[in-house]
């Protein structure tokens, strides 16, 4: 079936204004929030489950690849075809269809963005606990294919936590529906397994997922520190003290500075690093931890510990946190975000092994991360235009993740493998690993979706001109 | 080749593997559903765990992976049975990092010693299972064992973090890592847990601990009727409590530590400081007759976790089941479930997760007057009829002539995607054939 074919058949399907097809309407969807770009032959707006089984059909029969995209604000190319196929757009699938209060659970559609459905349900105080720093635009359906984190899930668990069933579009084209309002159900947990598939295994068309209550009291904190050790013992002894935050998060010095002047949430201008820290629970909970942190910051040398007196100050402090990224692509042309995750006893050695490639490789290196769960975010900084910069940044980045592995850790915490790390995955997975993997794929995608991602050899039969640009490279806008 | 041909050909390839001392007669105690195994054998490693399973896989023989043998009640009646996998020498911790709260044991590793050696360092291995001198890690993992701590950790799926297994067909893989956050490469763990020994035999596995609370306090509330419980428990539910425990005890939950056994008990368990425990006190108010501490609150959680033990050590005979419901859809269902047990000539019972809806149901034979097949077989559908179809009703011990009667796992959705995942792991249907699913 030739492309032109392809495209006719699929106005057929869909109505012709719910298909993209000219190259300036296509430039929109080659690239996601990395940088990493590849051009989809098509972009498809279905309405209905229906309508996507039609299509991963369709695909099949025209021997054309199919990618699930949600806003497009992943950080490793999950949502970009590789090979020309057809993009599949969730905007017209945005609906919450059930919201049980009883039984804490709701039914929504994947183009539902993520703090959308926390806004619906907040009247009932519940929110869903999933809260990437994206979740203004991000929508469920990306979530459940990245199985996504967040500052607040050291305590309330990633998207798998909250996932309790899903109907899916399998790459056979056939719909199915596992587990429901109940986890526990009869049989393979597939909703799990399907769970942070990165849309290689299916396309899931509808989530149910947990609703959590609101807690009574929260407080958050900002330890203040001259020195990157000094926050990051802090993070040590927390975890070690079996302290409970429901966030923990580190900014180093020149991270902070560079947040400070794009936002004015407060971080002091001269200081090393800071610690934003977060408790949740019963009034009493609260106040005890509250002062069993300050304890341990002051212990290990923080100058000072301020905490938010009300809600507008405690909404400075996360603005700060949740537009770092954006902050940083002040400080040069572009830069380089890595997902590694270490032991949380190992922050420390790390953080000074980091300096250590920064300066091995004559690169700065900016580091914002989920430290109650030891997910590193060191940010590399370089210019694009610059070709010795790029090689130099790539293979920093790729030290810090072999470090990362060689200390029991993880290549990506949260982003995903995508098209950006899976070169990478042989650090972690053996061949006998992944070619288990494999056969688990090839049993609900025989190859039309997503191909190329995830694992690290090309699987599809049709390969991409070149492997694109190195991932998660950000432009200033 | 006679049968005894084909035995003694087997034991000689397995004792090439494992040595002479580690293949044997499957002992007498061995026994699942009537069905006598011929073999036991007992690998040390990952890789002879996979030689083994190579050797059934080309033989297309029948392996039955065993921990403590401890929840081997679950499933059909086995079609066949050619040999006992045990993981007793697979033991031990792997490794500790305690300032990660994150442990690795191996598969054949008894609960007991995880629970304890975590104890010592303040921190909680979440996993709980009845008999837990017994029962292994590897085992609490294929049943997705659960326990009281369920209602504020989640099932085991949310806090195991890496594992390594042997699939049908003698691959030894691994999945997810050592670390608390990771989300590279397919989530194994998921269709592991849970799958009863049918996709693989773990060999070992990483956690997330907990931290333990500095102190506890049990408040228990006595209801006359399952209404009132369910109405405390969306009271405490929707109140700012967040207990480590909420558990429901029902009249004859017998064994049950301090349990009276005309009411239905609402047990909440909390940590915290005095002024938190102030806290419970003040919010349950006078629904609260009795607040346990110490030994009585530990004998009461122990005797909560081995409540589906004690009622078969009771009664051989007794049919227990694992529920799983939406939350909303307890009352209705508790009381239908009684009701069916009644009729049929049962004493019904039940402890589980208030909250979470996760209950094991005894029913218990009436003595001097024991129920015919047919009453097991009517009322297993009653209660089916009265529980929701979003959720189970799993059958965890019954006698072994009724299983041949009835559908022990209830009636699977998606059986065709489960079966391909089972033939993609085990191609020849070497592990637990014809145990699991329809």
């Amino acid at each position: 079936m030739s492309f032109d074919e392809v495209i006719t058949q699929l106005q057929g399907l869909l109505g012709a204004q719910h298909v993209l097809h000219r190259p300036e309407d296509l430039m929109l969807y080659e690239y996601d929030a990395s940088v990493d770009k590849g051009t989809p032959g098509a972009v498809v707006f279905p309405s209905t489950t229906e309508e996507v089984a039609a299509l991963v059909r369709l695909a099949h029969r025209a021997e054309v690849s199919v990618v699930p995209r949600g806003a497009g604000t992943g950080l490793s190319g999950g949502s970009i075809s590789r090979d020309r196929g057809i993009v599949i757009v969730f905007t017209r699938m945005n609906r919450i269809l059930e919201v049980d209060v009883a039984n804490r659970r709701a039914v929504v559609q994947p183009g539902v963005v993520n703090l959308d459905l926390s806004a619906a349900v907040a009247r009932y105080g519940l929110y869903f606990a999933p809260d990437p720093s994206s979740q203004k635009a991000c929508t469920i359906g990306g979530n459940v294919a990245e199985n996504s984190g967040g500052p607040h899930t050291l305590a309330q668990g990633v998207t798998v936590n909250h996932v309790t069933g899903i109907e899916v579009v399998l790459g056979t084209g056939e719909i199915a529906r596992f587990g429901g309002k109940c986890i526990d159900t009869c049989g393979y947990d597939v909703t799990g397994y399907f769970t942070g598939s990165e849309g290689t295994l299916g396309i899931v068309t509808e989530i149910t997922v947990k609703l959590v209550r609101k807690a009574e009291a929260v407080a958050t904190l900002l330890a203040i520190y001259n020195t990157v050790d000094e926050g990051a013992n802090s993070v040590v002894e927390i975890t070690a003290e079996g302290i409970t935050p429901t966030a923990l998060e580190m900014l180093d010095g020149l991270t902070l500075r560079t947040v400070e002047e794009a936002t004015h949430a407060g971080y002091p201008m001269d200081s090393g690093a800071v610690l934003l820290v977060e408790l949740e629970g019963l009034r009493e909970e609260v106040e005890e931890q509250a002062a069993l942190v300050r304890g341990v910051c002051m212990r290990n040398g923080a100058r000072e510990v301020r905490r938010a007196k009300d809600e507008t100050e405690r909404a400075l402090l996360w603005k700060g946190r949740k537009n770092a990224f954006a902050a940083i692509g002040r400080l040069a042309p572009s830069y380089y975000t890595q997902d590694g995750v270490v032991p949380r006893s190992k922050i420390p050695q790390t953080l000074r092994y980091i300096a250590e490639v920064s300066k091995k490789y004559g690169l700065t290196i900016a580091n914002i991360f989920h430290a109650g769960d030891g997910n590193m975010h060191p940010a590399i900084l370089f210019d694009l235009r610059d070709p010795d910069q790029l090689k130099r940044t790539v293979a920093a980045g790729a030290d810090i993740l072999a470090y990362c592995v060689s200390l029991g850790g993880s290549i990506t915490g949260e982003h995903g493998v995508g098209m950006e790390k899976n070169a990478l995955m042989p650090l972690l997975f053996n061949e006998t690993d992944l070619d288990v993997m494999h056969r688990l794929h090839d049993a609900f995608n025989p190859g039309v979706l997503n191909p190329q991602k995830v694992f690290p050899t090309p699987r599809s039969c049709r390969e991409t001109g070149s492997a694109s640009l190195p991932p998660e490279l950000r432009r200033r806008p | 080749m006679n049968d005894q041909g084909v035995v003694s050909g087997l034991e000689a390839e397995l004792t090439g593997i494992l040595g002479n001392e580690h293949v044997m007669p499957c002992q007498s105690n061995l026994v699942i559903d009537g069905i006598h195994t011929q073999l036991c054998v007992e690998p040390a490693t990952a890789q002879e765990v996979a030689d083994v399973l190579r050797v059934a896989n080309d033989r297309k023989l029948t392996v039955i992976p065993a921990g403590g043998f401890t929840h081997q009640g679950y499933g059909n009646v086995p079609p066949r049975a050619d040999l006992v996998l045990r993981t007793t020498r697979l033991s031990g911790i792997v490794y500790y990092d305690a300032g990660d709260l994150t442990i690795g044991v191996r598969a054949g590793t008894r609960l007991a010693d995880v629970q304890n050696a975590v104890a010592e360092h303040r921190q909680v291995f979440a996993v709980e299972a009845a008999r837990a001198s017994r029962a292994t890690v590897g085992g609490a993992l294929a049943t997705a064992s659960h326990g009281p701590r369920k209602h504020s950790t989640g099932g085991v799926r949310e806090f195991c973090v890496g594992l390594e297994f042997v699939t049908g067909d003698g691959q030894i893989a691994k999945a997810g890592g050592r670390v608390v956050k990771n989300v590279a490469g397919y989530d194994l763990m998921k269709l592991l847990i849970g799958s009863h020994g049918t996709l693989g035999i773990i060999t070992s596995a990483n956690f997330r601990l907990m931290p333990a609370a500095r102190q506890t306090a049990t408040f228990m509330a006595e209801f006359r009727t399952i209404g009132e419980a369910v109405a405390f428990r969306e009271r405490v539910v929707k109140s700012p409590l967040s207990p480590i425990s909420l558990e429901l005890i029902s009249p004859f939950a017998e064994g049950v530590s301090g349990q009276s056994p005309k009411a239905w008990t609402v047990a909440i368990k909390a940590g915290g400081s005095d002024a938190v425990l102030a806290r419970y006190r003040g919010e349950l108010g006078e629904d609260l007759s009795r607040e346990l501490r110490d030994a009585n609150e530990a004998a009461l959680w122990s005797s909560v976790v081995e409540f589906p033990a004690t009622m078969l050590q009771l009664n051989q005979r007794a049919m227990l089941l694992d529920v799983h419901m939406p939350a909303a859809s307890l009352e209705p269902a508790l009381t239908e479930a009684e009701k069916a047990a009644t009729a049929h000539g049962f004493i019904f019972s039940a402890v589980g997760r208030a909250a979470v809806a996760s209950l094991t149901l005894a029913l218990s034979p009436l003595p001097g007057d024991p129920p015919s097949v047919t009453q097991y077989v009517n009322a297993l559908s009653a209660i089916r009829a009265a529980c929701p179809a979003d959720g189970a009703v799993i059958v965890r011990n019954c006698p072994s002539e009724v299983k041949k009667h009835i559908e022990p796992w209830g009636s699977a959705r998606e059986v065709e995607s489960m079966r391909r995942v089972k033939r993609t792991l085990d191609p020849n249907d070497v592990l637990n054939r014809g145990r699991f699913l329809p």
